[in-house]
């Protein structure tokens, strides 16, 4: 783990991490150039479509569908948004985006969450795959790295909001492009449900981390007491 | 060819890539999950189990700026992500939900998100012990709650 700690972070990837911050907030949402910034913008929407043959216009869904049939014609055209956000996300991540979100995290865990620094490479893995942050997790009890305290704290961590980043982005930005029947944009943005999501699962590992210190500390010492008792 | 180093891939070859990922999402789970969704909830409200829902769940999600229908995707949730979407988004196009309503739950899905499924991926790899199990869950639920709580107040 101490290769992490020494690797260097470039500027470019704080440059790729503060782009991944303001293209995703919806801060720069416009059709004016600086648009060009912002992923609701460049992700677009679909034009319109024939309806019938008196050459009335309707949205590339179709008007008046019902049931699987229109669940599968509205599911297609989310997939350009998927795709475009996690094209988007794996540029960001070349660039090293993640790497400077982890120098960043790496000095804050101890005080946020009473996990030590080497959980940082594992926190990344954890929010863009749960295999990788349970496995990287795993292997970090083993080798002693982290108590047993520790491990519950940061599993909590990952348990709520698993594989945040591939999951959300996958499935869950695709809520902030949708208008409802009264045509009513979706309020809000990516950026800010990502930030909700994140404060929270660090509040969730801090709920664990009080249960462990104060709660579950009495019930463990009581069950060995009585255990030593009944020897 | 296959062993050149990261740093040499074009980036648009990243970008591709990134969107076949995408891709891969959107016909394995996007689609699959929305269509069903579309197809429960055309079951729910032939049957008018969609009212009986609002009826029931309608006091206490009212505590967080929703319409009780809202619980059917918190419901979805927990079985998994990708279906809870789906459900959000078929109350959308029911008119039983509207656009602010999928703002306040949209973190809460992920924040209790496939938590059955992440039982057996997380905590049995990590290898959490079995009394843990609840408050681990209870931790989901609860970081789901207030997230919605607090989005009400946010949107």
């Amino acid at each position: 783990m101490k290769t992490d700690d020494q690797e260097k972070v470039s500027i470019g990837a704080y440059i790729a991490l503060a782009f991944a911050v303001v293209f995703f907030s919806g801060l720069l949402k416009s059709t004016e150039w600086y648009g060009v910034f912002d992923f609701t913008t460049l992700n677009g929407g679909f034009g319109k479509v024939l309806k019938d043959a008196t050459g009335g216009l309707t949205t590339f869904r179709g008007a008046g569908g019902s049931g699987a049939a229109d669940g599968f014609m509205f599911a297609l055209g989310l997939v350009p948004t998927a795709m475009f956000a996690l094209g988007m996300i794996s540029v960001l991540e070349h660039f090293g985006a993640l790497k400077a979100a982890r120098k960043m995290l790496t000095p804050l865990l101890r005080p946020l969450m009473g996990i030590p620094g080497s959980t940082g490479l594992a926190i990344i893995g954890s929010l863009q795959s749960t295999d990788v942050g349970a496995g990287i997790t795993k292997s970090l009890s083993d080798e002693g790295e982290l108590n047993d305290t520790e491990k519950d704290i940061f599993t909590a961590f990952q348990f709520s909001g698993g594989a945040l980043i591939v999951n959300f982005f996958g499935s869950g930005a695709i809520l902030f492009t949708l208008s409802d029947t009264t045509g009513a944009a979706v309020p809000g943005s990516i950026g800010l449900a990502l930030i909700v999501m994140f404060i929270f699962k660090i509040v969730g590992a801090n709920v664990m981390r009080f249960y462990l210190k104060t709660i579950d500390k009495k019930a463990t010492k009581e069950v060995t007491a009585q255990a030593a008792e009944a020897k | 060819m296959s062993a050149a180093p990261e740093s040499k891939k074009m980036i648009t070859d990243v970008f591709v890539e990134g969107a076949r990922k995408g891709w891969g999402i959107g016909i394995g789970s996007i689609i699959p999950n929305i269509m069903m969704a579309f197809i429960i909830i055309k079951i729910l409200s032939l049957t008018g189990a969609l009212n009986l829902l609002a009826v029931v769940f309608g006091p206490v999600m009212a505590v967080f700026g929703v319409p009780g229908e809202g619980a059917a995707v918190l419901m979805a949730a927990v079985m998994s992500m990708g279906g809870a979407v789906g459900v959000a988004v078929g109350l959308l196009n029911e008119g039983a939900l509207h656009a602010r309503d999928i703002a306040i739950l949209a973190p809460a899905i992920y924040l209790m998100g496939s938590t059955i499924q992440y039982a057996g991926r997380i905590l049995g790899v990590v290898g959490t012990d079995g009394r843990r199990y609840p408050i681990m869950f209870g931790i989901c639920i609860m970081n789901a709650l207030m997230a919605m709580f607090v989005m009400n107040i946010l949107v």
